[in-house]
């Protein structure tokens, strides 16, 4: 059962075809990767399902809902969260603030329920927070909760957006890059807590460079090549394709 | 006694202004270049409600917040779909628009003549004519609005305007509708302007356009500069420097003929050395960058 369905999905820049019709399909509880060179289309796919680009043509399904023409925040609140390829913590805030503003729901978003009935506010953050350490337990950033987003690596950073997504409910991961940029010893870090993601009902998709991880993680890939998918299958059949091999050392 | 008492009025007055606009300026991001306008209608729609309609003194206050608040979505819906930089335009031009409408419509402001003869505000029977009276009334009305601010911008919803500030995108990949908080967050600055509107309009017992105009918004802004955004302090140490640096000057031997000017220089040279030396202000927490 596919939890999110693109069905020919088309997307053009000034005429040069971004995505190319494509239709894919992402397994609940499964880690897929999306391969392939830069400029394939891989993170306009991730923009596409997000909300932050609508599609030319196509439709997305996601829980068998289309989704398409949706605003960005309203595809987040039914449970699609993502991570940037240059992560987008909030500096100047501090991690715990990062993940409590993630929290669906909370009355005290509206101003005047702040004002008027300052106790609940109160009563439901201390909820909130109770949670956030919690996840902040999960990805092992508790000990960082109080400083500013600003002072952590570019792992941790990777570590928090996960945090805060999850204390936004996501169902469904996008992840764009998790591990480029970030040292050795933190890339095992994340590995292990996108596992656990999985193991937690969570679906992930992950854009990723590093073929090594692709083997080690993905349990499904799609290999794209100029907006096309050409390839796809368990990692080890998609890596041996001689089409692969030719879109991406030139073979 | 009373000229002090009157600096500390003029405090609470631009304590309000400047902790309002720190609501847009230093918690979501958003440089308002027109906040002297809500400042402004706040000030005519209550002297206009008590002198032609005898509206009792707090209804029109509320009137007044309700009306500045109303004004600001004319602005906010259409211009904060636009990005950053179109939005300062937006506002600079809604500000120049209601300085002309004020100076304009004779028949319903009297324009450059202005309005005189501005009732004092009563309260529950008791007139607050004196200065010291004054003083303590503005005062209570500051803290009220401080308290209120305060509540506001610590509360969840502070949060989520402060995480726009710093990644509106992000923002919306969690799931807060980026534009309806930013409508609502500007729909209070407003209604928090129009407030010391009217404590101007009450404590002068006269108005004219030429108290909201562009240079009251950008003097706004200098005071969030100098004093530095994002918590209570810095509007404070802003506000109090800013309002006391011309009465200090007064004391200096400057010729009236160029005092005016002096003014205007040295709040230019302290902005662009905050600016240079302290981005943050005096006491704040965001960095202009």
């Amino acid at each position: 059962m596919s939890i999110l369905e693109l069905k020919n999905v088309s997307k053009s820049f000034d005429g040069v075809k971004a995505v190319d019709g494509v239709s894919i399909g992402f397994e609940k509880r499964k880690i897929t990767a999306l391969i392939g060179p830069n400029g394939a289309g891989k993170t306009t796919v991730f923009n596409l399902i997000s909300g932050f680009m609508h599609p030319d043509k196509g439709e997305i399904y996601y829980r068998n809902k289309n989704i398409v023409g949706l605003q960005p925040w309203d595809i987040a609140r039914m449970g699609i969260g993502r991570i940037f390829q240059d992560v987008r913590v909030f500096d100047r805030m501090t991690v715990l603030d990062n993940v409590l503003t993630a929290f669906k729901n909370q009355s005290g978003e509206i101003a005047f329920v702040s004002v008027i009935a300052p106790w609940r506010v109160k009563r439901e953050e201390n909820i909130h927070k109770a949670r956030a350490l919690e996840l902040l337990d999960f990805v092992e950033l508790r000990d960082k909760a109080m400083d500013y987003a600003e002072n952590l690596s570019y792992g941790q950073q990777k570590l928090l957006s996960i945090a805060r997504l999850l204390a936004a409910d996501a169902d469904l991961f996008l992840l764009d890059e998790p591990t480029a940029g970030v040292n050795p010893q933190m890339v095992g870090k994340l590995l292990e807590v996108i596992r656990k993601l999985a193991g937690e009902e969570k679906t992930v998709i992950a854009i990723e460079h590093n073929m090594n991880i692709v083997i080690e993680i993905a349990d499904w890939v799609y290999f794209m090549d100029e907006g096309q998918v050409i390839s796809f299958g368990l990692a080890s059949d998609v890596l041996e394709d001689p089409e692969v091999k030719r879109a991406y050392i030139g073979l | 006694m009373n000229y002090i008492l009157h600096i500390f009025i003029m405090i609470n007055i631009y304590f309000i202004l400047a902790l309002s606009l720190n609501l847009l300026v230093g918690y979501t991001g958003l440089l308002s270049m027109c906040h002297a306008a809500f400042y402004g209608i706040g000030a005519y729609i209550s002297t206009l409600m008590i002198m032609k309609h005898h509206v009792p003194f707090i209804p029109s206050l509320l009137l007044s917040v309700a009306g500045a608040i109303l004004l600001s979505f004319l602005i906010s819906i259409p211009s904060l779909r636009l990005k950053g930089d179109y939005f300062v335009l937006a506002s600079l031009a809604f500000q120049i628009i209601i300085f002309t409408i004020l100076y304009n419509w004779i028949g319903l402001t009297r324009g450059p003549y202005g309005i005189p003869g501005i009732p004092r505000p009563k309260l529950f029977g008791i007139e607050i004519d004196s200065i010291p009276s004054y003083f303590i009334f503005s005062l209570i009305v500051a803290g009220i609005c401080g308290v209120l601010l305060y509540l506001i911008k610590n509360s969840p919803f502070g949060r989520v305007l402060k995480a726009i500030r710093e990644d509106e995108i992000a923002t919306a990949a969690l799931g807060k509708n980026v534009m309806k908080f930013k409508i609502i967050a500007f729909a209070i600055a407003a209604g928090f302007a129009a407030v010391p509107g009217v404590l101007f309009a009450g404590y002068m017992r006269y108005i004219d356009p030429t108290s909201f105009t562009l240079m009251e918004s950008v003097f706004i802004i200098s005071i969030i500069i100098i004093g530095g955004t994002g918590n209570i302090s810095g509007p404070l140490i802003g506000t109090v420097l800013m309002v006391i640096l011309p009465e200090v000057l007064r004391f200096l031997s400057i010729p009236d003929a160029i005092a005016a000017n002096m003014r205007q220089i040295i709040y230019g040279l302290l902005i662009i050395l905050i600016m240079r030396y302290m981005p943050q202000g005096i006491s704040g927490e965001y960095k202009f960058q």
